[in-house]
């Protein structure tokens, strides 16, 4: 089984059911099914072969769910792109992926860049106005041409390759977790397991569907014939409650800081919020001063925290509803199918109560990372994945994690890899070293800084090291902080000592 | 200083990195062109709030009052005259 499958069991129990809606646009399983269907034909018709892969640069909506099915049907392989990067990273994960289509918003800022780099590639765009170039196809003439059936499906073996998520990584080692159709499926019904999702549940989508919570968010709904209700920004949060009131949604899932943004500005108390049944919260450790307010303003409401890394799909542990008091500060147990212990710094096993590096073992667990065997070395021991978050398990097996073992940053939504910002600052001229560490905040969990050590008689100004970030990245990569410094503290060995820059002026 | 003239410095230093005027226009939204995210909006609303001492009710945090330098110019103004 696949997750077309499972989409297509959808299908045919309700097809007349909605299954995206996003702005004035209410799609119905049977329309979306008619728009996988297409792509699918579509894209065997130009000899698309079973592995090759296909680029989506989409926002979250119906045809972001169209192409991702459609890609899968055909045989393809995804390569969802984070539609907040810039168009050199863009055109790296269209290289490193080895990506023969992309599909794309023709409204993306980045597009025309990216496409001068796109070598050949073919390319196919949605929204885009009728003096499109000659030499790209069209979403909707694609559609209305297409005579599809449902015989265009091609069959896969499980363990073949569905999905390369780009996560942080540096220019020059780009991290594509690889997850097989095997790896999909398997999360997919893990998380229907335990929140126990139906055909009745809706949900009120915020979460970008290129990362592996959004990403799980999408399928999950898909495979019960549920509702997806796609809100694409927390920008105006009162917008998105009301949309949680008017299409009463059974669920909303967020990272802490998108529970941080909606109890700093909106009074959830004022609003009907009667239909709502769970709250999910994965992507880092949300404060248990969050935890209570939800609880007391939501009292109705199951709240699941959960733990996860695209490198194991998606999740991998949930605390259950029921827990939540009695173990404040912990990520659970594992989710069904999944095995998760601690193990010391030179791989034993840790008793309970003791600490250790969180291994995991399931389904769920990548193959690796797409071209990148040293890094895939790194994090991968003869079936178990090192998560590099450091834990310990009380009496009961519930998990608490005090620290990582890695340096990543994780600031909102957003897993990201100080070496690619320090890449970025490097690039700068008169920049003999730079350091960039998160440093904690209230909203974002942690923010960027910035600590930079000239050359002898330069001189360079915070401002311009940030516009020159914001050239060349996504914008929640940009550092929040600058500061100057005449050395970095460093080991005895010249590791730079991180821990000693995280305060708020180092 | 005008309210646009404030609120155009705040975006151009805060999010653009630029003091060129020319990079930021007055119509130009903030969430579509990708200037803004979610939480730099958090930030524009308790900069505007400080700024020119008014509150931003739930209800007024929709892009007609903020997805814009005019929409805030426009919202700030109506707010302020009362």
């Amino acid at each position: 089984m696949t997750l077309v499958d499972l989409l297509r069991a959808s299908v045919q129990r309700s097809p007349d059911s909605e299954a995206v809606i996003h702005r004035q646009c209410r799609m119905s399983y049977g329309a979306l099914w008619r728009q996988v269907s297409a792509l699918s034909r579509f894209l065997r018709d130009y000899d698309m072969r079973a592995g090759e892969r296909v680029a989506l640069l989409l926002e979250n909506s119906p045809e972001y769910a169209a192409a991702y099915y459609g890609t899968l049907a055909a045989g393809g392989v995804v390569v969802a792109l984070n539609t907040q990067a810039k168009a050199r990273d863009l055109a790296n994960w269209l290289r490193h992926s080895g990506a023969t289509w992309l599909i794309a918003d023709a409204r993306h800022a980045e597009l025309t860049a990216l496409l001068a780099e796109r070598g050949t590639c073919q390319v196919m765009i949605i929204n885009g106005v009728e003096q499109a170039p000659t030499d790209v196809f069209d979403w909707n003439a694609m559609l209305s041409r297409t005579a599809s059936s449902d015989s265009d499906c091609v069959p896969v073996a499980p363990s073949t390759l569905a999905q390369i998520i780009y996560t942080s990584g540096t220019t020059g080692a780009p991290k594509g977790v690889m997850l097989s159709h095997a790896n999909l499926y398997a999360n997919t019904q893990s998380i229907l397991a335990y929140l126990d999702l139906t055909g009745d549940d809706s949900i009120l989508n915020v979460l970008p569907f290129y990362y592996s919570y959004g990403n799980s968010v999408l399928h999950t709904h898909l495979a019960t014939g549920g509702r997806l209700v796609l809100e694409n920004s927390l920008a105006y949060p009162h917008a998105a409650m009301q949309a949680m009131v008017q299409e009463r949604v059974t669920g909303f899932s967020g990272v802490p800081s998108t529970f941080a943004l909606l109890l700093s500005r909106v009074k959830l108390g004022d609003y009907d919020l009667s239909s709502l049944r769970y709250l999910t919260q994965a992507g880092g450790a949300m404060s248990p001063a969050h935890i209570k307010r939800l609880k007391t303003e939501l009292p109705h409401v199951r709240l699941f925290v959960m733990y996860g890394q695209t490198e194991a799909t998606a999740r991998i542990a949930y605390l259950p509803p029921e827990k939540l008091e009695e173990k404040l500060g912990a990520v659970g147990i594992a989710i069904p199918g999944v095995t998760m212990e601690l193990h010391d710094e030179y791989g034993r096993s840790v008793a309970r109560g003791g600490s250790g590096e969180i291994w995991v073992r399931g389904e769920n667990i990548m193959p690796g990372y797409w071209n990148n065997p040293e890094a895939t070395a790194r994090v991968i021991d003869h079936g178990w994945l090192k998560t590099g978050d450091l834990a310990r398990q009380d009496d009961e097996g519930y998990f608490f994690i005090h620290g990582r073992s890695s340096d990543m940053i994780k600031t909102g939504a957003h897993r990201v890899s100080p070496q690619e910002i320090e890449e970025a600052i490097l690039e700068l001229e008169g920049v003999a070293e730079a350091a960039v560490v998160g440093v904690a905040d209230e909203i974002l969990g942690e923010i960027i800084k910035a600590v930079i050590v000239l050359r002898a008689g330069q001189t360079l100004e915070a401002r311009a090291v940030q516009a020159h970030c914001h050239r060349r990245l996504a914008l929640y990569k940009v550092p929040k902080q600058v500061e100057f410094a005449s050395e970095l503290p460093k080991t005895a060995s010249g590791k730079i000592k991180r821990f000693l820059l995280t305060g708020a002026n180092s | 200083m005008s309210v646009e003239q404030q609120i155009r410095d705040y975006i151009l230093e805060n999010f653009l990195f630029t003091k060129d005027a020319a990079a930021l226009n007055t119509d130009e939204s903030f969430l579509a062109k990708g200037i803004i995210d979610s939480t730099g909006m958090l930030e524009v609303i308790y900069f505007v709030e400080d700024k020119f001492g008014i509150r931003v009710e739930d209800a007024e945090m929709i892009p007609e009052n903020l997805d814009s330098v005019r929409n805030i110019v426009r919202f700030v103004e109506r707010k302020t005259q009362k």
